[in-house]
């Protein structure tokens, strides 16, 4: 049993009960001495009738505080909830149903002849908590699908909306978060009408779906009641789809690296297909252990000059949206790369050997280099440039900053080489895009050789490069900069001094990557410009960092997807969807710019494109963790809801008794008020009594 | 100046008013006899007055045989003589008595020596030899009953100075006033009998027990009967100095049941012992109430 007062600030009025009390106390004190000729009589009277005069005082004392007491308490709407409190009465209430819609409630459920999803178990149990809508009370549907929303703006009091509602939601291929879910819950409450408010979560409590801790409780939290559906947990699905370009063999050479992962309880031996343009190009076999994962690899050749997509896919099982992953290969076409010196550099300097790497006979075959002085940086189109290499630009003015952490953001890629105008002071200030992840040291001036880092082995970019761990030339580096990083990847090293090269390995997201070769190509600092092996390197980086725009893994379902159309052709860039329909994207900038699809609901791939020739493709994949079926524990779970009452409710019983026995609550205040009356009453009788 | 003082217990509207009542005994009081003995005292007038009922115990020498013998019942002759009837005034001054419920009103000890003044006026015009005895728990003062024409200057002076005191104890101021009348007469009791009945009574009962005919004057404030305080009050008594807190309005019913009750008691018991028991409010002019009383005394014969 659990009594609660729904107005507990007029709790405070409870002291209004003391009034009597000190009216009495207060009266006594006044009371006047009588010179009387004889208490004989008095005396007597005393002994039969003054006693029980004074019992009757004391006992009009009590009512009357009493009947201020239950009004006090009235008004405070005390409500009991629990078994005893029967007697069909109950208070007006706002409910949240947080109803998870994720991928995963879309499984069938364990056991049972029947075929039905977890989705339509939850549903079922969401219907029977809105046929309890009684007149007076509020109800909001948030589904638990990230990013959880409200799916009746504002709520509702009609039962048959909350239904319609209930009805009309689906499960799709979205990840589910709980925690956002009943955050947004709890915000539609606090300003809901009626005081008795309540959350009822109902889904397969998916241990993913749990990214910590509920946060902002207020000090009067609804109530939360947990509904668990419970299916198979056994899941084998695609976790993530890499494509990326081989070196150093034919032309449109791509390896695909397949990585799946094993839900289940068992190990299994899992067939994995390769699709390219719609048509299978491979077959392989992955023996996953219980809870592992595991790769396959694929190469496929494609035409370079457009673009390709396609799906690793694995057979059927409970769970269908993530046994297929898609990915794209973007065409391989000439990049604009804008090579910055410091002011007032030329002749051969780092910013002439870049150039003439990335550009050897001037023909702009791949690259063509465009080199300017750092501060006409901010006169540039950095739309027109995937790439910037920063060539020992030393310190750089704010309007040049400014521009690389805006190009940067928008996902441009930068090379920056470090040579002798690098200020180790200034760039460990963090100014420069990247210069936070790679803190320097300080600068070193003994010859080193350049090496294969550790964690560059089989890096794809070195691919053809190396030969077992040497690279395929003796490199050596006179003059560089020592640096501590974690959480980036080496790829090349100076031994017994510290990384040479850092690049990140591909990643998803639309901000653009950094790259640092930590010494100069400057001859004068190391042996790159005189190498074979510069051009190859510094064409394979920029390749990389300049490829964000099109993410060859795509984004999450539910993400904004964005890509970057070439091309100046006119008209209006449009998507096609991947069930065929098309949708008007949204431009970020200029012709040129990228667009973007908000809120992209469907897996597959979408055709970006603008008039007959300007096109690019992007993907939209499942949340891989969403795969991972188990739920969460119940101790998790509270540990998640610390600051909100909660229970865990049975679906498989009768929802509507384990709701009202739940939620039964009496209001108070009417008894509470008959008690008054009924105290005014005696206390009328008593009064009157007095007045004989 | 005392002289001045007690006069005010002479007031010309009541005096000329007095002058025309009387106060006899009713009852036979033993006195000098008169008609039938020569009276060692000179200048008594025994000149026949009037007819009563024969009592067993009077001298059948009184017997007038001749109503006898027309009516065929008995009858004595009563002597417009000077029985020198004695009375004795008790006038209570205990505590009790200086109750006034209004702060210009009379108290009743004021009330009782208006009255003591004027029944002793009354008896000694008739030539009655009248005394005072003042007590609260044992007797005060006490002048005996004279007849002499400096009495009532006496007996009005000490009404003048008589102050309330101490606490009651009426009978046991009776119980020894019997004891030293050597004479039957005529006591009359002032007093608010704020006493136990039980004591009171016996006391009055053994001066009729001796012969003695008795009137009380009981005199009360109006309040003492009413009880109409109306807010919550402590009270203390003016004799004992007790306190006791009470909500008047809700006992007030009780209280006058009770002092109704009281003075029922000690008015059937008077009345059985033959005892007048005039009860007497301090808002009722003393005079009035003196005058009914005389006047039913006089139609009741």
């Amino acid at each position: 049993m659990n009594l609660t007062f729904l107005n507990a600030a007029f709790l405070f009025g409870a002291l209004v009960a003391l009034l009597p009390l000190l009216i009495h106390l207060f009266s006594r004190r006044r009371v006047r001495t009588v010179d009387f000729s004889s208490l004989r009589f008095l005396r007597e009277l005393e002994r039969r009738k003054i006693r029980r005069v004074r019992v009757r005082q004391i006992l009009l004392l009590i009512v009357r505080s009493l009947i201020l007491l239950c009004i006090a308490l009235a008004l405070a709407r005390p409500t009991l909830r629990g078994a005893l409190a029967t007697g069909g009465g109950r208070a007006r209430t706002s409910v949240a149903i947080v109803l998870d819609a994720s991928g995963s409630m879309s499984r069938a459920r364990s056991g049972g002849e029947e075929e039905r999803s977890l989705f339509e178990d939850a549903r079922s149990v969401a219907l029977e908590v809105a046929g309890l809508m009684d007149e007076g009370d509020q109800a909001f549907l948030v589904s638990a699908a990230a990013p959880a929303r409200s799916l009746i703006p504002g709520g509702t009091f009609s039962r048959t909306t909350l239904s319609d509602a209930i009805l009309g939601l689906e499960p799709g291929p979205r990840s589910t978060d709980y925690r956002d879910a009943l955050e947004t819950a709890l915000e539609l409450l606090s300003g809901a009408r009626n005081l008795n408010r309540e959350i009822y979560v109902i889904g397969d409590l998916q241990r993913t779906g749990w990214a910590g801790a509920v946060r902002a409780v207020p000090d009067d939290a609804p109530a939360v009641y947990l509904f668990a559906v419970d299916g198979s947990v056994r899941n084998l699905g695609v976790a993530s789809v890499a494509a990326g370009r081989r070196y150093g063999g034919a032309e449109g050479l791509y390896s695909v690296t397949v990585e799946v992962q094993n839900g289940g309880a068992r190990g299994a031996e899992v067939p994995v297909r390769l699709f390219v343009d719609g048509v299978q190009v491979g077959r392989a076999g992955v023996d996953l252990p219980a809870g592992e994962r595991g790769n396959a690899q694929f190469s496929v050749s494609v035409d370079e000059s457009e673009w390709h997509s396609g799906w690793a896919e694995l057979p059927a099982d409970a769970l269908e949206f993530d046994n297929r992953r898609y990915f794209t290969i973007p065409p391989v076409r000439r990049l604009e790369i804008l090579v910055v010196r410091a002011d007032g550099d030329g002749g051969r300097d780092d910013a002439y050997y870049v150039g003439r790497a990335l550009d050897p006979d001037g023909r702009g075959h791949r690259f063509r280099t465009s080199v300017i002085e750092s501060s006409s940086l901010p006169a540039q189109d950095p739309m027109r440039f995937p790439a910037v290499v920063l060539a020992d630009v030393g310190r750089l003015g704010g309007p040049e900053v400014e521009w690389l952490r805006r190009y940067v953001s928008d996902g441009g890629g930068v090379l920056a080489v470090l040579g002798d105008k690098t200020d180790v002071r200034y760039w460990n200030g963090g100014e420069l895009p990247g210069s936070n992840a790679v803190p320097l040291v300080e600068p070193f001036h003994q010859a080193s050789g350049l090496r294969l880092a550790p964690s560059g082995r089989g890096h794809p970019l070195l691919e053809g490069l190396v030969f077992g761990e040497r690279l395929i030339d003796d490199i050596v580096a006179r003059r560089g900069f020592v640096a501590e990083v974690t959480g980036v990847e080496e790829v090349l090293e100076f031994p017994g001094v510290g990384p040479a090269l850092l690049i990140p390995r591909g990643s998803e997201g639309a901000s653009g990557e950094v790259a640092v070769l930590l010494t100069g190509v400057d001859p004068e600092w190391s042996d790159l410009s005189r190498s074979g092996f510069i051009v190859p390197l510094l064409h394979r980086v920029v390749e990389q960092i300049s490829g964000r725009g099109s993410p060859a893994e795509g984004v999450l379902v539910g993400d904004d997807l964005a890509s970057r159309l070439p091309g100046s052709s006119g008209g209006r860039a449009q998507v096609t969807l991947p069930d065929g329909s098309v949708s008007i994207p949204e431009h970020l900038g200029g012709p040129g710019g990228a667009v973007v699809h908000r809120d992209a609901e469907q897996l597959g791939v979408y055709v970006f494109s603008r008039g007959d020739t300007d096109k690019a493709l992007g993907v939209v994949n499942h949340d891989p963790d969403e795969s991972h079926l188990s739920a969460a524990s119940r101790s998790d779970i509270s540990t998640m809801l610390s600051g909100l009452g909660h229970q865990f409710m049975d679906p498989s019983s009768e929802v509507a008794d384990r709701v009202m026995e739940a939620r039964r609550g009496r209001e108070l205040w009417r008894a509470l008020v008959y008690a008054a009356l009924a105290l005014l009453a005696f206390e009328m009788y008593l009064a009157r009594h007095r007045s004989g | 100046m005392p002289d001045e003082s007690y006069r005010r217990f002479l007031d010309p509207a009541v005096v000329s008013k007095l002058a025309t009542m009387e106060l006899r005994a009713r009852l036979i009081v033993e006195g000098f006899v008169s008609g039938l003995h020569r009276s060692p005292y000179k200048g008594f007038s025994v000149e026949f007055a009037e007819h009563r009922q024969y009592m067993p115990g009077d001298p059948l020498k009184h017997i007038d045989w001749k109503v006898y013998g027309k009516t065929d019942r008995f009858y004595v002759k009563e002597y417009e003589e000077e029985t020198n009837l004695r009375g004795y005034i008790l006038l209570d001054a205990s505590a009790s008595m200086a109750y006034s419920s209004s702060s210009d009103g009379m108290s009743k000890l004021e009330y009782g020596r208006y009255l003591s003044a004027a029944v002793a006026y009354l008896m000694l015009k008739q030539q009655d030899s009248v005394g005072l005895l003042v007590f609260d728990e044992a007797v005060r003062e006490f002048v005996p009953p004279r007849s002499s024409p400096r009495q009532l200057h006496i007996l009005l002076s000490m009404i003048d100075e008589v102050e309330p005191s101490s606490v009651t104890d009426i009978g046991l101021v009776l119980h020894d006033l019997a004891r030293r009348m050597a004479r039957r007469g005529l006591v009359i009791l002032v007093s608010d009998l704020l006493d136990d009945p039980g004591g009171v009574l016996p006391g009055l009962k053994h001066f009729r027990h001796l012969k003695h005919e008795v009137v009380v004057f009981h005199v009360l404030d109006p309040r003492e009967a009413e009880f109409d305080f109306d807010v919550d009050a402590t009270f203390r008594d003016m004799e004992t100095g007790e306190l006791l807190t009470t909500e008047p309005f809700s006992i007030r019913r009780d209280y006058k049941s009770a002092v109704r009750k009281w003075m029922e008691r000690l008015r059937r018991e008077c009345a059985e012992s033959r005892i007048d028991y005039v009860p007497v409010l301090t808002t009722t002019p003393y005079d009035r109430a003196l005058f009914s009383y005389l006047e039913k005394r006089k139609r009741l014969g």
